[in-house]
């Protein structure tokens, strides 16, 4: 499949502080990628670089199969963003914030309605957009990176502020957009939940590095499943699924086996209830569960130390 | 380019750019209106409008330069807009040039306002008191000759307060920069290094001396030119965090 984004070794320094490390990403076609990291990881700065907003140290953003820093103009026509600030201007209405974008890159009135349309916006678009919910400015700031329907969305953290009710129906939004588009979307966010529900592939970034990038169906099937168990004697029975093989994670209410690859879970639940019952231990609970993404992100990401800034 | 400028000047209409060029030209003008009133003897239109042209020049052009270039900057700090409009598919060039040329149309039709509204200031106040009526005749085009001068000398204090309003994220600093260039300009009016500053080159248009005439419109004009296009130059490269 072609890459719609590809970094090779993107790496950006402010000062000291290093904000992106050798960053190699793919975002293939018509894919939700979610970029997924804590705040000041870096996900901002590299969404910057494939915008041409700033400069990278070294290294190499493309876009569309354009290089951002050979043909900026060029990769910007491909390209639609939803940046965190999102730059209204209060005073005017929604359809007219859309309208100076719409003149600045020269596309027909039509688009306007097109966009607006898209994101179910058309009967509040003539109200100020200081009238507006958190939620219908970003909806509004999602039709604007859609003018010219561009094959490339890049949205940083659409769901922040949101309450409940706008989460959701921001996640349902994104999910349908490659399809109502055709574009691909690179979604940057702070919240699994939110990636886990929403993106086809993710890429985990952790102190300005990509630990981890792929397809998240084969991510979380790849990964072995792990078995949960409560037993009376927590520490008899650690004991005993270590004996037997297991990588073991104590958690406060209880114990995590994990499997080796390609190991059946329900086999080895099966093997590993008659074991604690067949030492006498009552057993409260036992049951395989597949791996989440947040499980996949504790494994390969930094242990939250003190958060880092965005930029130093 | 005249997309981009379109775009600056829709802005530029909504927000209270109108009203600020409408009200110091007026405000001059209303001066004169009572002056011509509480005065008990005709005075030549020379003298009002070289009044009203001084005033301009000395006070209000460089107190209304810069809440203008603060006023258009804070239409993309306010709201945090830079990003967007920078990571759009048009060069950022286009972006800063048209701010400054929206600016310069502004105070242009600012230094035609005060003009044209203190002429009709005179002849209303001189309709309530015709004993007091200017004499002699009104030689507009010299004026409007002096009032384009002053608007070419003003050149650099413009490209400074715009430079300043655009670099900086708060108002702060335009405002420190104008508010303490002006002050200066006013209290070392009579100083020969008064010339070399750029909030009193318009007023040094009034100059008796020929040499500080030119010297202030070739430095303004020349010197503010160039500061213009290295404003549009620099910011439109700078990263902005």
């Amino acid at each position: 499949m072609a890459a719609a984004i590809e970094t090779h070794a993107l790496t950006r320094r402010f000062k000291r502080h290093l904000a992106v490390d050798a960053v190699s990403m793919t975002v293939p076609d018509k894919a939700v990628y979610g970029f997924l990291g804590r705040n000041g990881a870096g996900k901002t700065t590299t969404l910057k670089m494939l915008l041409g907003l700033i400069a990278p140290t070294s290294g190499q953003a493309m876009v569309a199969g354009v290089d951002v820093a050979k043909d900026r103009l060029g990769a910007a026509r491909r390209v639609g963003a939803l940046l965190e600030a999102h730059g209204f201007y209060g005073n005017l209405s929604g359809r007219e914030n859309l309208d100076l974008t719409r003149t600045l890159i020269g596309l027909p009135r039509t688009e306007i309605d097109r966009v607006l349309e898209v994101v179910e916006m058309t009967a509040n678009a003539d109200r100020r957009v200081s009238d507006y919910s958190l939620g219908m400015r970003q909806r509004l700031g999602l039709a604007r990176a859609m003018l010219g329907a561009p094959p490339v969305l890049i949205l940083d953290e659409p769901t922040n502020g949101l309450d409940p009710d706008g989460i959701a129906d921001m996640r349902r939004f994104l999910r349908a957009l490659p399809e109502r588009t055709g574009a691909t979307v690179l979604l940057s966010s702070h919240l699994l939940g939110e990636i886990e529900q929403t993106a086809t592939h993710v890429g985990i970034l952790s102190e300005g590095r990509l630990v981890l990038e792929g397809e998240l169906d084969r991510l979380k099937a790849e990964l072995a499943p792990e078995i949960t168990f409560q037993t009376d004697d927590l520490p008899r029975a650690a004991a005993l699924a270590k004996a037997r093989g297991f990588d073991l994670l104590l958690t406060e209410d209880g114990a995590v086996a994990r499997l080796k690859p390609g190991e059946d879970a329900r086999t080895a639940s099966a093997a590993l209830t008659r074991a604690l019952v067949e030492a006498d231990l009552a057993v409260f609970s036992i049951g395989p569960r597949a791996r989440s993404l947040e499980g996949i992100y504790r494994e390969v990401s930094t242990p939250a130390a003190q958060p880092q800034p965005e930029y130093a | 380019m005249l997309a981009v400028l379109s775009v600056e000047a829709r802005k530029l209409n909504r927000s209270l750019a109108a009203l600020l060029a409408v009200a110091a030209p007026s405000l001059i003008a209303v001066f004169g209106f009572f002056m011509l009133l509480r005065g008990d003897k005709p005075q030549p239109w020379e003298m009002w409008m070289g009044s009203a042209a001084g005033v301009w020049a000395f006070f209000m052009l460089p107190m209304s330069v810069t809440a203008l270039t603060a006023l258009v900057a804070h239409m993309e700090h306010g709201p945090k807009s830079w990003d967007h409009l920078r990571a759009l598919p048009l060069p950022r060039w286009k972006i800063y040039a048209a701010k400054a040329i929206c600016v310069l149309g502004v105070v242009a039709a600012m230094s035609v306002a005060v003009l044209a509204f203190t002429w009709l200031a005179i002849q209303a106040a001189s309709a309530i008191k015709p004993e007091v009526a200017p004499s002699g005749p009104l030689e507009l085009m010299r004026w409007v000759k002096v009032m384009a001068m002053m608007f070419g000398a003003a050149l650099l204090l413009i490209a400074v307060q715009l430079w300043t309003a655009l670099r900086y994220a708060s108002f702060v600093p335009g405002l420190v920069v104008g508010i303490g260039g002006t002050f200066f300009a006013v209290v070392a009016t009579s100083a020969k290094q008064g010339v070399f500053l750029p909030w009193q080159m318009p007023v040094n248009m009034l100059a008796s001396e020929p040499w500080r005439v030119t010297t202030a419109l070739e430095l303004g004009g020349g010197v503010g030119l160039l500061a213009l296009i290295a404003l549009v130059l620099h910011l439109s490269r700078r990263e902005v965090l």
